[in-house]
């Protein structure tokens, strides 16, 4: 080979490598962008007035007198649109039969979307569910919710031989010269002053319990279960682990049984997390009867088992890692096996043990699977910390799902799932971040 | 030790996370654990938030996990109640009994499975023989419907689900589907593949149908309030909560399981979209 030829080689190496971290780069920023971006809304947004009732009302936050003045002018400002409506109602009673039945239906459309925008209509009693006693409680949701009043969308499916097509028309043209033909306008240009957008950073976002179904309020359940499940599996994970690398790599001889052993774990590592979810639910649950129900419990140890592998096999190679001169010093000290282990080759491995910690943790609070059947509820209250032994809780995990797939009102509620997505990627990265930390200061240690 | 210096910072974080929480943890609450169908699981979820804020000291926790994992949970006593868009089956009945756990049926509403298409597709009525042979594979275009020129895309709920065991003994009176239907976990997600695709057809309860699909009629029957009642609607079901014997009467349980017979309870299933048993106004 040349000389030339060779140095292409390496350039062509060196790029392929500059290529591969730009990809990683980009495709870091392609995932992790949308999730920050879309996450921040479920938590600065653009607050309308009714969202500062339904705090008052649901959380007992804000200022009572502030918000009911705001409560109060804001329904003024909608007084009009209710006078129109009513004024058309009166107008209704005086038309001949077929045009007033025509419009009774076109009524109920308007008054259900208007209803959707504002809360009750004045005079209605007040709804059972709390999402259906308030308007939009967010800008972005009301101006959806504004072009529904607006523009009705129908699709023309007059030609039965081909898929229909979307028409939109202002709806004020289905009541053209009649008494509510100026609510449209109207409502247009004064819909700002009816709901009164505010810049708002909710934080209390990750504090606050949920009220119905996530409508309302925010995720403190799940952060909390996430937390005490990853917590969980460590804790169950961590000990044995780390006991049974220091028995492979310190104690086992070359045996059959601990070839076996080891081929073993490394197929567990290859089992997929739902039929870790369902040995939980077979085992921990129906088998030992360890709770009453799904709980904390059965599914941290379900996750535990889960990264159990990854564990063993980060820790056995870190052990494997350390320079057999150590040990041999120790040993030459006068220390026994079990002491030199503990006192030497154990705190030296301590970084790599970290290192397969760092990626378990990641794992154990993201995995859904496993806790569908073991631990992982829909809705409940944050668990204190001896609940966990025997009571269930949403987590993260869970509940994104749950809101991307299973929700009845899904669409009306992508900017909480997003919120639970950023808070999950957050409380990996937050977990990971002190990991990393206390690795940094254990390898410094151990250099210096 | 930096090491145990960090350890403890981590403790003196976590502990007032534990103190603010285990707070509430003591004393004698009453703790009630619903698993179940996702149909149901609105309904349910409702019923818990609503309970919770009205009765102090009552802990509700809601799953959903299926009909048949409801079941299931039932007959392990891993639950109190069991949601369920189906009876129980009589394989059910037998290996709870075996577990000696009696399951007592509480109807807690009706529902509609609407037969739901895009509303871009201008087929407005199919009887349940033509739905029965698209989900059979008899009929696999719209145009032998009377409708445009486009495939018909198949979707339905996994075999796990009540709503799946429902719509397979009203419609295809226990026929096969066919190989190309497309087998989604929840309701929620039958809607968001319906209202996304043109050509597609599915099933799901009357919940969870808004204005993104188009509701067929069936048999020449609309699937509403009165129709659903009245029993004029064909592919309609009701909806239990299935509890381990009858619930000690004024325990939370018990009201748990009767609030769907009382005013409030009424006004909540009807305001998540299913029928109320009784005509309460």
């Amino acid at each position: 080979m040349t000389r030339s030829t060779r140095k292409l080689l390496d350039k062509s190496f060196s790029s392929l490598g500059v290529f591969s971290i730009l990809f990683m780069a980009g495709s870091l920023v392609v995932i992790l962008a949308p999730i920050v971006v879309r996450g921040a809304g479920a938590v600065a947004f653009r607050a309308t007035a009714e969202h500062r009732r339904m705090m008052l009302e649901q959380f007992g936050a804000g200022d009572r007198a502030e918000v009911e003045a705001e409560t109060a002018a804001v329904l003024a400002e909608r007084k009009p649109l209710f006078d129109m409506l009513a004024g058309f109602r009166i107008e209704m009673k005086s038309m001949p039969f077929k045009r007033k039945r025509e419009f009774e239906g076109k009524l109920a459309e308007l008054e259900g979307r208007i209803r959707e925008l504002f809360g009750p209509l004045p005079g209605e009693p007040r709804p059972v569910l709390p999402r259906m006693r308030y308007g939009q409680t967010r800008w972005d949701r009301a101006k959806v919710k504004l072009e529904a009043v607006l523009f009705t969308e129908t699709y023309d499916c007059s030609d039965p031989t081909k898929m229909g097509v979307l028409v939109r028309k202002p709806r004020a043209e289905e009541f053209e010269g009649t008494f509510v033909a100026a609510l449209f306008p109207h409502l247009e240009a004064h819909a700002g002053e009816m709901l009164r957008p505010r810049f708002t950073i909710y934080w209390r976002f990750f504090t606050d319990v949920s009220r119905d179904a996530h409508f309302f309020g925010g995720i403190w359940p799940e952060l909390l279960g996430t937390f005490y499940l990853t917590i969980g599996a460590i804790a169950f994970a961590v000990p044995v682990g780390v006991l049974s690398a220091v028995y492979f790599a310190e104690y086992a001889g070359q045996s059959i049984v601990n070839a076996v052993l080891r081929m073993l774990i490394n197929t567990l590592a290859g089992v997929p997390s739902v039929v870790f979810g369902l040995f939980g639910l077979a085992f921990f649950i129906n088998a030992v009867h360890l709770s009453e129900s799904k709980s904390v419990l059965a599914g941290s140890l379900t996750l535990a088992l889960l990264v159990l592998p990854t564990i063993i096999r980060a820790s056995e190679e870190a052990i494997r890692a350390v320079p057999q001169t150590y040990k041999e010093a120790a040993l030459s000290l006068g220390a026994g096996k079990g002491r030199a282990v503990a006192t030497v080759i154990l705190p030296a491995a301590l970084p790599g043990i970290l290192t397969g910690v760092i990626i378990s943790m990641g794992r154990a609070a993201g995995e859904t699977a496993p806790i569908i059947f073991t631990a992982a509820v829909s809705v409940g209250d944050p668990l204190g910390i001896l609940e966990t032994l025997s009571q269930p809780t949403p987590a993260l995990s869970w509940n994104v799902y749950n809101l991307s797939t299973e929700h009845q009102k899904l669409d009306e509620l992508r900017h909480v799932q997003y919120g639970m997505v950023l808070a999950l990627v957050a409380v990996v990265l937050i977990l990971n971040m002190a990991a990393i930390i206390l690795r940094a200061r254990i390898s410094r240690k151990l250099k210096g | 030790m930096n090491g145990r210096r960090i350890l403890l910072g981590a403790l003196v974080v976590l502990l007032p996370v534990c103190a603010t929480t285990g707070q509430e943890a003591g004393g004698r609450k009453a703790k009630i654990v619903v698993d179940g169908s996702t149909t149901v699981g609105p309904i349910a979820k409702a019923f818990a938030e609503f309970m919770m804020d009205r009765d102090q000291g009552v802990k509700i926790t809601v799953a959903e996990s299926g009909s048949g994992n409801g079941a299931k949970s039932l007959i392990n006593g891993s639950c109190d109640v069991a949601a369920m868009s189906r009876f129980m089956k009589p394989e059910e009945f037998k290996a709870a009994v075996d577990k000696g756990v009696l399951p007592v049926a509480h109807a807690v509403a009706m529902d509609g499975l609407a037969v739901i298409v895009h509303p871009a597709n201008p087929v407005k009525a199919l009887t349940t023989a033509q739905i029965a042979d698209i989900y059979t594979g008899g009929v696999s275009n719209w145009k032998d419907l009377g409708g445009p020129d486009v495939k018909i895309v198949i979707v339905s709920r996994d075999t796990n689900s009540g709503t799946y065991e429902a719509f397979e003994e009203l419609v295809l009176r226990k026929r096969k589907m066919c190989e190309g239907v497309e087998y989604v976990g929840s309701s929620g997600a039958v809607r968001q593949r319906v209202q996304t695709t043109l050509g597609a057809i599915g099933y799901a309860g009357l919940g969870f149908v808004d204005r993104t699909v188009k509701a067929l009629e069936v048999d020449g029957i609309a699937p509403d309030r009165d129709s659903v009642a009245s029993g004029r609607y064909p592919v309609a079901r009701p909806l239990f909560m299935f509890t381990n014997g009858y619930p000690k009467l004024g325990s939370a349980l018990h009201s748990f399981v009767t609030l769907h017979l009382t005013k409030k309870g009424q006004e909540i299933i009807e305001a998540i979209g299913f029928v109320p048993m009784t005509d309460y106004r």
